[in-house]
């Protein structure tokens, strides 16, 4: 069943704090609401890793809940996409150089969008998003095309399978 | 602010003759370093207008064990956790690792030599 | 006796906005014991400010402590610096600092009642809570000019000023926003949803909010009269406009939920004696002084009492800052008021508790 055009109109959000402040926390909360309303593209935020599309993480990365945010990250499905939001989740920010800071969001998982700003504001997370969901389209088609395995095209009247690929590539690996 | 001097034998004498629940809260405990001595504080607040902070305080050295304060304050056991922690200070019945992971280096609040 | 299950909340979890690990012993749906793990987000911010910072530059990082009440952490240590310098504030600083803290106050009680009427499964009156929050955000940008840390109060007094036609958008604000609040109020106390999921659940006793020395409207629903604004007047004159205590005998999540529509009242009619009544002068008092000695102030945050403490050495550099926020006082208590209620309600719990771990673990 091709997923891509359903994950496009409706990709799920999952949000992680992984310590910061709160307030980028509350500005992604003002997104879901009625004035900013991050739902007419379709996203719904989840507390569930295994049916997001997007994270949104905010903070700098504490000593305590680094674990916990490359768990979360590797227990969501492929495609994608990371949103580091706010400066101390793109930078470390203020609390770059604390004992108990790692600094960045990117040090542990990659980013794909950095938003900008200390608080965040809700227009900025929205513009984020909206790069975010270009960013798993092409994702989406990359998941596609890394099944053909990038193969020139195919001459009429020759079938081509997995078995062929693998013998032309096995040279190659060894 | 008041402060009352007192020692670790007879703190929890003083505290428990002070702390009433129903005129007093307890706001918080926290250490201050002073040279090579560890200056524990203790701090209460009225109810009543005008409010009065009181804080008491024991110079201790830093291997002292502080008694716990559980059985007079029971909200005590946060700030004691955080103390041992964050100051390295010894307090009875309390263990590491309440607010910093265990595989870290104790103590960061105190200052390096 | 049934059988007894460990059911975790947390880190990550839908109903939670910041990390934080409960773990209920439960017992045929009945919560028996609850552990919780509360310092997730420990930064080590009391240790930068004792080292990294210039005393003048740490009003800006303890902001950084909380994005719900930063005006309270940069209001409540510009207060203990001030104390430290031996300085006293112009009027209009003091005034513009209640200004935004009670602006403060509403939008953080709007964010929590919403957040209550979410987890207790009301996602309709969530988006219209919301909604109606929103102004307070705008009215904030307008005095500040930034929506979340506003860097607004500075060691000495406050960074900006009040223009008279702001005051007056603040009152044309307010003025729409009471029919708002009153559709509100109509809802969080009579609709039967909400209330069947709200009254009798999470029940903290007078006698348990004084032994566990709970702190805040949580405090403020079991009964017990606690608030800074109360208690002091010397550093910023509560009474003079128009504080009047709220409290409840309930203690149970509808309790808490009404005792923070209640004090939106209180809130709104400070700030429009406030802006009807500003006094005129200067903006900051200027000082070349260190800080020396020791100093404590209390300052009650949105959440409760917020304690500083903070001694100097007659250098740029603060000795020691300790900050005491309100949540860590109730940690104590919300670990109680679990026990005996269905794991089912224990979301609306959590979400009614107000709790802010950025503040409490810094």
């Amino acid at each position: 069943m091709n997923l891509a055009p359903y994950r496009k109109k409706s990709p799920w959000i999952l949000h992680y704090n992984a310590g910061g402040c709160n307030g980028c926390d509350i500005e992604i909360l003002a997104c879901l609401s009625p004035k900013y309303d991050i739902e007419r593209f379709g996203m719904i935020n989840t507390g569930n890793p295994k049916q997001s599309d997007i994270l949104l993480v905010t903070g700098p990365v504490t000593k305590r809940s680094r674990e916990r945010l490359v768990e979360i990250y590797a227990q969501m499905p492929e495609p994608k996409v990371v949103i580091s939001c706010g400066a101390c989740a793109s930078t470390g920010g203020v609390f770059r150089g604390m004992y108990n800071c790692e600094g960045g969001v990117d040090q542990f998982i990659p980013v794909d969008v950095y938003v900008c700003g200390c608080g965040t504001r809700p227009e900025q997370i929205i513009d984020g998003v909206v790069q975010a969901l270009a960013i798993l389209e092409k994702k989406t088609k990359g998941l596609e095309e890394s099944v053909k395995l990038k193969k020139e095209a195919v001459k009429e009247g020759h079938q081509l399978n997995r078995r062929h690929i693998a013998d032309e590539i096995k040279p190659v690996l060894t | 602010m008041k402060k009352i001097e007192t020692n670790l034998a007879d703190l929890k004498k003083d505290i428990g003759a002070f702390y009433k629940p129903e005129l007093h809260h307890f706001i918080v405990m926290n250490a201050v370093q002073c040279g090579d001595k560890m200056e524990v504080q203790w701090f209460f607040n009225d109810y009543a207008y005008p409010g009065e902070t009181t804080c008491f305080y024991a110079l201790i050295s830093p291997e002292e064990e502080v008694p716990g304060m559980k059985d007079i304050v029971a909200s005590a056991w946060v700030a004691e956790a955080e103390l041992v922690d964050l100051m390295n200070i010894k307090v009875e019945n309390t263990m590491k690792g309440f607010v910093l992971e265990p595989d870290f280096e104790s103590g960061p609040l105190l200052k390096k030599k | 006796m049934g059988r007894q299950y460990e059911i975790p909340v947390g880190a990550q979890h839908i109903s939670l906005l910041e990390p934080l690990h409960f773990k209920f012993t439960t017992e045929n749906e009945k919560i028996i014991r609850t552990d919780a793990n509360v310092y997730y987000v420990h930064r080590g911010i009391e240790q930068a400010c004792c080292s990294k910072f210039k005393f003048r530059q740490v009003s800006f990082v303890v902001g950084r402590v909380c994005g719900l009440c930063s005006i309270s952490h940069t209001t409540a240590y510009s207060q203990v610096a001030e104390k430290l310098l031996k300085l006293d504030i112009p009027k209009r600083a003091k005034y513009l600092r209640m200004l935004v803290i009670e602006l403060d106050r509403i939008h953080s009680h709007l964010l929590c009642l919403s957040h209550v009427a979410e987890n207790s499964g009301f996602e309709a009156l969530f988006m219209k809570t919301m909604q109606y929050r929103e102004f307070s955000m705008e009215l904030l940008e307008a005095v500040c000019g930034n929506r979340i840390q506003y860097d607004f109060s500075i060691v000495g007094g406050v960074a900006r000023d009040l223009k008279p036609e702001t005051g007056q958008l603040i009152l044309q604000r307010l003025k729409n926003f009471m029919p708002q609040l009153e559709e509100l109020v109509g809802i969080y106390q009579h609709n039967r949803t909400l209330s069947l999921k709200n009254k009798g659940v999470g029940v903290l006793s007078k006698d348990d909010a004084l032994r566990l020395n709970v702190v805040g409207p949580f405090a403020r629903a079991a009964g017990l009269a606690v608030d800074v604004r109360n208690e002091t007047e010397d550093l910023l004159p509560w009474k003079e406009v128009g504080f009047e205590m709220i409290t409840d005998t309930a203690g149970d999540v509808h309790a808490r939920n009404m005792i923070r529509l209640r004090e939106i009242y209180i809130s709104i009619r400070i700030i429009q004696n406030i802006i009807n009544g500003l006094p005129e002068s200067a903006l900051l008092t200027e000082t070349k002084a260190f800080p020396d000695g020791e100093a404590t102030v209390r300052l009650e945050a949105p959440r409760g009492e917020l304690f500083y403490y903070a001694k100097g050495n007659k250098t740029q550099v603060l000795e020691r800052l300790k900050i005491k926020a309100p949540t860590f006082s109730n940690v104590a208590g919300m670990v109680h008021a679990f026990t005996g209620n269905e794991y089912g309600s224990a979301a609306a719990i959590i979400a009614s508790y107000d709790p802010c771990l950025s503040c409490t673990a810094r």
